[in-house]
């Protein structure tokens, strides 16, 4: 029934509008209940996830320190299993090592130690030397006229005294001595030639070692890992043969450390110890 | 009394001269030389202790006279002649005069003569005052400077 009056018709529409409006805000706000409870829900499971990944990652430091303890056990055990059944290596004990071989190594390192005179510097440490003496008799002369001066002479006095005082201060250089150097250079050679035969010994006793899988010493595989790093097998023979050479010259005995405290002053003996230092941690990287 | 100082740079002198014969027997390159030369540089200096005493001994009345007489004339030039300008000069001579008199020849080697020529130049600085007004201060001063070379150089 078609409504007449235009009033009550547009009263009806409004009517209908409004129930309209009214029913979109009921949609709207059940919307707005869903999307959050949908936010809280996601929040929930991206914590929930978090704390699974803390977990995991705790696990995991958890097991691959259980992987290092595992390794140093296996270490530990591989070593008594060889001990039982396999010969040790020894690279402390060296009969075809003479004493006197080590005294004419470290006689040859002591004298590239010293400092050497060149040419030209004894030429000149020679002349100041002539110098030094030349001046010496100088001021003995001033001192001697000092002991006839009469008292009122002042200014000879001073004179004769500034004279004397020319050499109080000063030292007469040590004078080169020619056979230091001959024998130094003698000494060298001796000692170059020397290192290069114990060297030799002792690389052979290594590689005899390696050969025939022998236990090496705690200090050695402490210092050099259990095995030479793959393709590093020759710098890394290199480097124990130093290791082993520097315990024999400088009396290292130890059963653990290698090398022994570090020497207190610098020289050729530190550069070494450092060097070796360096070196055998690259060979225990994993 | 006067003997004394003499007696003992006599001594001194014949001191060194026994060391010095010792340092030229060892000659320059023996090991002995380094401790020989100190020994003989300690006779040295004895003996230039003993010279300054022998010129101590000599000089001691001459400054403290010098001294004595700079102060009684700086006193004349000041009443005789006063002038403002001059008492700069007159001053710094009765300084010195007061320094010297209380000590006449002082203790490094070369004191002994340096006062006197100190006291000497405030002397002469005191006489010229009338002259020279405060200007005459310069020659007191040149004297102490030459005094200060002599003590401190």
């Amino acid at each position: 029934m078609k409504d007449i009056d235009p009033v009550k018709a547009l009263d009806d529409k409004v009517e209908r509008l409004k129930k309209d409006v009214k029913s979109l805000g009921i949609r709207i706000d059940n919307a707005q209940t869903d999307a959050a409870q949908q936010k809280l829900s996601t929040t929930n499971q991206f914590r929930d996830t978090n704390r699974k990944i803390t977990r995991t990652g705790d696990r995991v430091t958890e097991l691959a320190e259980s992987v290092h303890r595992l390794e140093r056990l296996l270490v530990a055990l591989n070593r008594k299993v060889r001990a039982s059944e396999t010969q040790k290596a020894d690279f402390d004990t060296w009969p075809e090592v003479p004493d006197s071989l080590v005294a004419t190594i470290l006689a040859g390192q002591e004298a590239y130690a010293r400092k050497t005179f060149t040419q030209q510097e004894a030429k000149n440490t020679r002349k100041a030397i002539a110098e030094y003496d030349r001046a010496a008799l100088a001021a003995i002369d001033a001192a001697d006229a000092l002991t006839t001066l009469p008292a009122h002479a002042e200014a000879l006095w001073r004179k004769k005294y500034r004279e004397w005082r020319t050499i109080t201060g000063r030292h007469r250089p040590e004078l080169p001595d020619d056979d230091t150097h001959a024998r130094d250079t003698a000494a060298k050679a001796a000692g170059n030639e020397a290192v290069a035969r114990v060297r030799q010994t002792i690389r052979d006793r290594i590689e005899d070692a390696v050969a025939r899988d022998l236990l090496f010493p705690a200090w050695f595989e402490n210092m050099l890992g259990p095995a030479a790093p793959p393709g590093k097998a020759d710098d890394w023979l290199h480097t124990a043969t130093d290791v082993v050479l520097y315990r024999l010259l400088h009396g290292i005995t130890s059963p653990a450390d290698a090398l022994g405290p570090a020497p207190k002053e610098q020289g050729h003996r530190r550069d070494l110890h450092d060097r070796l230092v360096v070196e055998c941690a690259d060979y225990r990287k994993p | 009394m006067a003997a004394e100082p003499f007696a003992r740079l006599a001594d001194r002198q014949h001191a060194l001269r026994t060391a010095l014969r010792a340092l030229r027997a060892a000659g320059p390159g023996s090991p002995d030389f380094p401790a020989l030369l100190a020994a003989t540089d300690k006779e040295v200096e004895a003996v230039l202790q003993a010279r300054r005493d022998v010129e101590a001994a000599r000089l001691t009345v001459p400054n403290r006279a010098t001294a004595a007489g700079t102060s009684v004339a700086a006193l004349v030039v000041a009443v005789g002649w006063f002038d403002a300008w001059s008492l700069l000069s007159l001053v710094l001579a009765v300084a010195t005069a007061a320094a010297v008199l209380v000590d006449p020849t002082g203790r490094t080697h070369w004191e002994p003569r340096a006062r006197t020529a100190a006291i000497s130049a405030a002397l002469l600085a005191v006489l010229l005052t009338p002259l020279l007004n405060g200007w005459a201060a310069l020659i007191t001063a040149a004297g102490i400077a030459w005094w200060a070379r002599r003590t401190l150089g």
